[in-house]
């Protein structure tokens, strides 16, 4: 279903929605981030998008699980309250990001529910702001069969027409949200739908399509893991964690004991986000690494996305957000490797 | 003034004479004005490099790769592998020497004089140039950069566009070289630490507010570790566990590894991680700046290394990267040397 | 059982048995859930044992599920978890949650001989199938245990393995010659050569370190023994055992779901990455 909002009645929107946490993309320097609303906002024109993905909401740096505490002769008492009950509203979404929103539910959310994400996600609204044009330079959720106007793993998506927003309800949650309050929103138009239509055209001709034929480096990966080409390709690879910390559909994670006291014994068991990119990531307690080398993790990483969960799952883990291959310090390009592995002979 | 294809013909020279493993150097880049590191090993693949402004990584760092690989597989070097440096680069690999981690055998240096220049700030020209897409930077001999776009050349002043690191530059001629092409001159656009001193001055409060602020946003990606050519050491202080294990690390030795840092990333953790990281500089950073261009979260990094390397040289009148017969800083103790931190 | 996949579940020790001394000791543990509460395995599964304050391991589970009051594990000394278990005592509290991971297909196995080969710390997984098969002898063909370690020292469930020789057949080994050993001297794979003669109507389970897996299957493999007369069990690092933390990949797989039992013929379709 959709209404209408007007531009200028979005500070208002904002102040009926106030007992929520209210996070919106604002400038911290040369960057975007997700920041807590001051109050009366509007959506900044010039945002481009979050140079850290919104997969912090579901899935923080750092979490702790529990508390583990020492009570009397040698018992344990374990404390698995999450504190979290209350709404958090995050407005901005880029369609790519909501994408990697429902990559992330079917890895927490399938046979073994994970209990810390599914609560975060039932208590976050995800409002999605679809791109008139593309937020960076390497963006390209077209190579990954999206497009700027996707709607999945999002509540809510805006669509920027100029004066006003078209609001586009995907789940009932985010029906919920506004439906208080409908003297802020109208009907939506013929004309509304025209420039709409006219934008998402543009749009989507702006979109640059980086790999010719994704379904071709998919194929070519069955036959192509012992090539020499993943040793040129991470040859420049300097082992640092940006391309999967920035990356919104990467998920892997550490679990850890951390003291808070020795006696008695006070323990957090903390879930930090971990990199399949550092040389430990793998590292058995004998010494043994499955992964050696920089090849092997490089190699893991795309086989990982763009082969193993497409196997299982149906579709490849990445959005095409672009942020791995803008941010990496050796100016690895994913697409470049995917364009290369697709031509492989 | 330096021609690419003056160091082509060399780096074909070298590479057909069979006088070096293969060539680090700069190719052209593809994701925006930054030059890439490629590894040349055919003769006829050295057209693809070039110099220019945009050549800004410092690519001793993979000479470290190159000794770690070695020292895993227990294999000799039979060949020098061949580098691409500028004056900075090859201080940080004067470092390398000095400390003993590389041998001067082991790598054939072409040298290339920054001369009136240096390396574009990536930021700078994001700023400058908004909207223009820059494709190719060029000197134009004394304090202009000629940025190509597609609307033509434009003329920039150097210090608009040019690194903090470059504009405070102590040499831009390069050293221990095996090649050198370029010219040595004089030139100065900055005081050496012109960029340290806003922050020197503040009280004592505002600068842990200002690093507080700042080392809150690190996440850990290492990247500022990863690039450094000085962090060459197989077991990090601050790896959650056991980097260096072995087959014959007994289970003893792995259970009473310290934990110096936590993996949750809290402001104090962060700030024990780049105050470690920090001090193991302390005389052996060069200044190439390569930690704050990669770090994704802007951390000011660069003044950290930037307010030790000034009390290096006021201290103990020890500058970094300029002999490697040199004793070490860290390693090295004088009868005069300023003794009021003992208390 | 608590919801939370996460949740360690109270457990206290109630027996601690030295199997191996010096720096690569073995133990082996017993323990009982403080709330009596419990879980059903089967054999090759593995549960994640916390010890407050150090963290987690995943331990394979060496009981068979016919011992259903208690869940044993032998563990080898190894990093800062194991160690912290071996520092324990008798009615220490550890955390236990799981069981993770496939089994080994026994049902499957119904009418054939049986051939087991472990060397070292190998045997634990092993002897839940073990002790299984002996359960449910008359399921099976002849049963035939090949177990060797570095010298007799290292050798675990010794006084059971003198039991076990009354109800099946046992041939052991060490790698170097001591004086009073009367049994076969050498490699693990050596004595799979001197033994083994069956291979029709046979299944060889192995569980060892991974260099000896991989002599005694290019030995079986000698021998005439199909790929799919050949399992395994595959060890990878480990977080979560649940498929989401991502280290434990070996291709698409995640051993700590779809492992850690493999038949050879599966085993080999995957990436060496393990």
């Amino acid at each position: 279903m959709e209404v209408v909002i007007q531009r200028d009645s979005f500070p208002q929107l904002l102040e009926k929605l106030n007992r929520y946490n209210i996070w919106l993309p604002r400038k911290n320097g040369d960057y975007w981030e997700f920041k807590l609303s001051r109050g009366k906002e509007s959506l900044d024109k010039k945002y481009t998008n979050t140079k850290l993905s919104p997969k912090k909401f579901v899935l923080p740096q750092t979490e702790t699980l529990f508390q583990i505490t020492e009570g009397e002769n040698g018992k344990f008492n374990i404390d698995e309250k999450q504190k979290k009950d209350s709404l958090d509203i995050v407005f901005g979404i880029r369609p790519c990001d909501g994408v990697a929103l429902s990559h992330l539910d079917k890895v927490f959310l399938n046979s073994f529910k994970d209990p810390y994400y599914s609560k975060k996600r039932d208590n976050t609204v995800f409002i999605g702001l679809a791109c008139e044009t593309p937020p960076f330079e390497n963006c390209s959720c077209t190579t990954m069969g999206e497009s700027p106007f996707s709607t999945k793993g999002l509540d809510i998506l805006l669509k920027d027409i100029g004066d006003r927003y078209i609001v586009e309800y995907i789940t009932d949650k985010g029906k919920k949200l506004f439906s208080g309050f409908p003297n802020l929103f109208g009907k939506i138009t013929t004309k509304d739908k025209e420039s709409l239509e006219k934008i998402k055209k543009e749009s989507n001709k702006k979109i640059k399509k980086r790999v010719e034929d994704l379904s071709e480096t998919t194929k070519k990966l069955d036959i192509m893991f012992d090539s020499d080409l993943w040793f040129h390709e991470s040859q420049s690879c300097i082992n640092c964690g940006i391309c999967t910390y920035l990356c919104p559909s990467c998920h892997c994670f550490d679990i850890n004991d951390e003291q808070l006291s020795k006696k008695p014994l006070n323990v957090k068991r903390v879930r930090t986000w971990d990199n399949c990119q550092f040389p430990i990531f793998t590292m058995h307690s004998s010494g043994h690494n499955p992964r050696p080398d920089k090849q092997s993790r490089y190699r893991r990483r795309i086989y990982h996305k763009f082969s193993y969960f497409y196997k299982t799952e149906g579709e490849h883990l990445c959005t095409g957000c672009g942020r791995c291959s803008n941010y990496c310090p050796a100016g690895i390009n994913i697409f470049e490797t995917l364009q290369k592995v697709a031509e492989y002979e | 003034m330096v021609h690419i294809e003056d160091i082509k013909k060399e780096a074909k020279r070298l590479l057909k004479e069979k006088k070096i493993k293969y060539l680090i150097g700069y190719k052209r880049g593809t994701n925006g004005l930054t030059a890439l590191p490629t590894f040349i090993k055919e003769p006829e693949d050295t057209d693809e490099l070039i110099w220019e402004a945009s050549c800004i990584q410092n690519l001793s760092r993979y000479l470290v790769e190159e000794k770690k690989e070695q020292l895993k597989n227990k294999a000799e070097n039979t060949l020098p592998v061949g580098i691409i440096a500028k004056a900075c680069d090859t201080r940080s690999i004067a470092v390398l020497l000095q400390e003993k981690f590389l041998e001067r055998k082991d790598i054939y240096i072409i040298g290339v004089s920054c001369e009136y220049g240096g390396v574009i700030d990536q930021k700078k020209i994001k700023k400058k140039f908004r909207g223009k897409k820059p494709e190719k930077v060029i000197f134009d001999k004394t304090n202009n950069l000629l940025i190509g776009t597609k609307f033509g050349n434009i003329k920039v002043p150097a210090e608009e566009i040019l690194a903090e690191r470059c504009i405070e530059c102590k040499s831009t001629f390069p050293l221990l070289c095996d090649d050198v092409f370029g010219e040595n001159v004089k030139r100065k656009i900055s005081e050496h630490f012109n960029s340290i001193k806003e922050i020197e001055e503040l009280p004592a409060e505002s600068r842990w507010e200002f690093w507080h602020g700042h080392l809150e946003k690190c996440i850990r990606c290492f990247a500022c570790r990863s690039v450094c050519p000085m962090c060459f050491c197989t077991e990090c202080v601050v790896d959650p566990i056991e980097l260096a294990v072995t087959n014959e690390s007994t289970a003893r030795e792995k259970a009473e590894k310290v934990k110096w840092i936590e993996r949750s990333t809290t402001a104090t953790d962060n700030i024990i991680f780049q105050l470690v990281r920090t001090l193991h500089l302390a005389g052996r950073c060069i200044d190439c700046g390569e930690c704050e261009r990669v770090c994704p979260v802007d951390i000011p990094i660069r003044l950290l290394n930037k307010k030790m390397e000034k009390t290096a040289l006021e201290k103990f009148g020890y500058e970094s990267g300029f002999d490697i017969n040199m004793p070490s800083l860290i390693s090295n103790f004088k009868d005069e040397d300023p003794q009021d931190f003992i208390r | 059982m608590n919801e939370n996949p996460y949740f360690p579940n109270l457990a206290l020790i109630t027996s601690i048995r030295d199997e191996v001394g010096g720096d690569r000791a073995i133990k082996t543990f017993q323990t009982r859930f403080v709330n009596g509460n419990n879980f059903t395995f089967k054999s090759g599964q593995c549960a994640m044992l916390s010890v407050f304050g150090k963290g987690e391991a995943m331990i394979s589970i060496s009981n068979s599920p016919f011992t259903k009051d208690f869940l044993q594990f032998s563990i080898l000394k190894s990093g800062r978890v194991t160690s912290a278990l071996h520092n324990m005592e008798n009615g220490s509290i550890i955390g236990v949650r799981g069981p993770y991971g496939n089994s080994f297909p026994m049902e499957k196995w119904k009418g054939r001989n049986l051939i087991f080969i472990g060397g070292g710390i190998g045997l634990a997984p092993l002897w839940s199938v073990l002790k299984t098969a002996l359960v449910n002898k008359k399921d099976y063909g002849d049963l035939m245990l090949i177990y060797g370690a570095r010298t007799s020292k290292d050798i675990v469930f010794k006084d059971e393995l003198y039991d076990l020789r009354s109800e099946m057949t046992v041939h052991l080994s060490i790698d170097k010659d001591e004086s009073g050993w009367n049994e076969f001297v050498g490699f693990v794979p050596e004595n799979v050569k001197s033994k083994v003669s069956w291979p029709q109507n046979s299944i060889a389970i192995i569980c060892g370190p991974p260099i000896m897996i991989k002599f005694v299957i290019s030995t079986l493999a000698e021998l005439g023994f199909e790929d799919e007369q050949i399992y395994t069990t595959v060890e990878n690092k480990m977080k979560c055992g649940i498929g989401k933390c991502g280290r434990c990949s070996i291709g698409e797989h995640y051993v700590c779901t779809e492992g850690p039992v493999y038949s050879w013929a599966e085993l080999k379709k995957l990436p060496q990455e393990y």
